[in-house]
């Protein structure tokens, strides 16, 4: 856990300086240099942000989904109060990524919103976690909320991969800008980036990830103390 | 269970369904007036203007998602609310249940459907059915499609409270796949196109119909038995 | 110093969002302690 923390500060902060300091430049020349991409120039940092704030939310949503899968097959409530966890970070990780996006697509494509196929999925992201926040404040039987809120976790589940591989044929023209074809995964953006602006990319889902699993850690340690105290008051 | 005790079961609960919704008629009617009052409503606020097809397309699966809304949710709140549940997990095999209120489901929404698509004939002058087989395909495994997401969402929602306002909250970002696509091939079968341009999204249609009911199955256990 | 940060705007970002980064892990940090801390009472009684 040591190592997960620390990787996600060294990681973050090295990105946020290398990211942000890193001048742009023509003809890039050293390691130290990034090039200039005709259409985004300096917003094209924004990738090293925006980008793993949206893959991070998929992964917890994903983990959110599993826990609940594990809770259907073993009813053990520690897998629920994991589910949940996940999911409220997936929800502030899905909602930084919607706003930081609209802001980007502001100053690179005009307009705050566009119906764009990702913009549109991380909508419908947004919108499976408030439904399944709604659901669950509307259970009060703890195990029946846990069951139907995992279920219901697999069932929105199952649209996703509709949003990576069908969308992006069924709306393919819509891309505006140069935010490149969605081959492979959805949150992924995959245009010509240089191989140090990749190494920084990289380092930046890193970061992201451990300091989801950091956020998650400390997120279910809190929930299951809550969780301890409430069942010995009752 | 044999092939042939499961689909007579099967067939026995949608009959009940549809004997005790012939007598009473609640969902039907409800159905119904929910579509000509959207339809009217939309064409109040639209006095005479005439919206183009890509907007009538979208228009036309808005009425059918909040018509869908309002009734669907139906069969598994009243077994709730009528205290029938114990009976009918006795009595029958969690699949049984499942797929005996999917097909009655879906026989509503195909029902919801026509009827707006006659009303939309009737009413909009820009909704001209220039390709029919499209047109039917579309509107078929959407109904489908429309059924089977909104079944296993109101089982879940049967067992909570404010189920009202939770059903089209949980259902909408379920069907939003399904709204796009039915909507894009509505607007082509307005358009006239060929058939063949129209293969994508029904195959679409087609792949999340299979997908939404098989993963109903499975889980529908875990919903209905406590 | 002004002039220096005139004329790179893009450093002025840069101590922005180390600034709320800052802040964000000092936060992180301090429940990470407190629950600790919670955890070890547990432990002991």
């Amino acid at each position: 856990m040591k190592f997960v923390k620390f990787g996600a500060v060294t990681l973050v902060t090295l990105v946020i300086v290398a990211g942000i300091a890193i001048p742009t430049s023509l003809q890039p020349t050293s390691l130290f240099q990034f090039p200039v991409i005709p259409g985004l120039e300096e917003k094209a940092r924004n990738i090293f942000f925006h980008v793993p704030t949206a893959w991070t939310t998929v992964v917890a949503f994903l983990v959110s989904m599993y826990y609940g899968i594990q809770y259907l097959r073993k009813r053990d409530i520690e897998y629920d109060i994991r589910s949940v966890s996940s999911a409220s970070l997936g929800f502030l990780f899905c909602f930084l990524a919607t706003v930081t996006g609209s802001v980007w697509a502001k100053f690179n494509w005009g307009s705050f919103w566009n119906w764009d196929p990702r913009e549109t999925s991380i909508f419908v992201l947004l919108l499976i976690y408030g439904a399944y926040f709604a659901l669950r404040s509307s259970l009060e039987v703890e195990e029946t909320r846990a069951k139907l809120s995992a279920v219901y976790s697999i069932i929105a589940g199952l649209t996703v991969p509709f949003f990576i591989f069908v969308l992006p044929r069924m709306m393919g023209g819509l891309h505006p800008g140069s935010k490149g074809d969605p081959q492979g995964s959805g949150p992924v953006v995959s245009f010509t980036m240089s191989g140090n602006m990749l190494f920084i990319f990289f380092m930046s889902l890193l970061g992201f990830n451990l300091l989801y699993v950091w956020m998650l850690n400390v997120r279910v340690r809190l929930a299951k103390i809550e969780y301890q105290q409430s069942s010995e008051q009752a | 269970m044999t092939m042939m005790s499961f689909s007579t079961s099967t067939y026995a609960l949608v009959e009940k369904d549809i004997r005790s919704e012939v007598r009473t008629r609640y969902a039907f009617n409800a159905l119904l007036m929910f579509v000509v009052t959207a339809v009217s409503t939309i064409l109040f606020a639209l006095r005479s203007d005439n919206p183009s097809t890509a907007l009538l397309s979208g228009m036309y699966w808005v009425v059918v998602f909040f018509t869908a809304m309002s009734g669907l949710s139906r069969i598994f709140v009243s077994e709730e609310e009528r205290g029938t549940v114990l009976v009918l997990q006795l009595i029958a095999s969690p699949t049984v249940i499942y797929f005996g209120k999917l097909l009655f489901n879906s026989a509503l929404t195909l029902v919801l459907t026509t009827a707006v698509t006659i009303l939309y004939v009737l009413f909009f002058p820009g909704f001209v059915i220039n390709s029919y087989e499209i047109l039917f395909l579309t509107v078929l495994l959407g109904s489908l499609g429309f059924a089977a997401s909104a079944t296993i969402i109101a089982a879940i929602i049967a067992k909570a409270g404010a189920r009202g306002t939770l059903y089209p909250v949980l259902s909408l970002p379920v069907l939003i796949p399904l709204l796009i696509t039915v909507m894009n091939a509505t607007a082509r079968a307005l358009a006239g196109e060929p058939l063949v341009n129209a293969l994508g999204e029904l195959q679409v249609l087609l792949g999340y119909l299979l997908v939404m009911v098989g993963g109903s199955y499975l889980l529908f256990d875990y919903v209905w038995k406590d | 110093m002004q002039e220096f940060f005139q004329q790179n705007q893009m450093y002025v970002v840069l101590i922005v969002v180390l600034m709320i980064w800052a802040g964000i892990l000092a936060y992180l940090w301090r429940i990470d302690r407190k629950v600790e801390k919670i955890e070890n009472q547990m432990k002991k009684g």
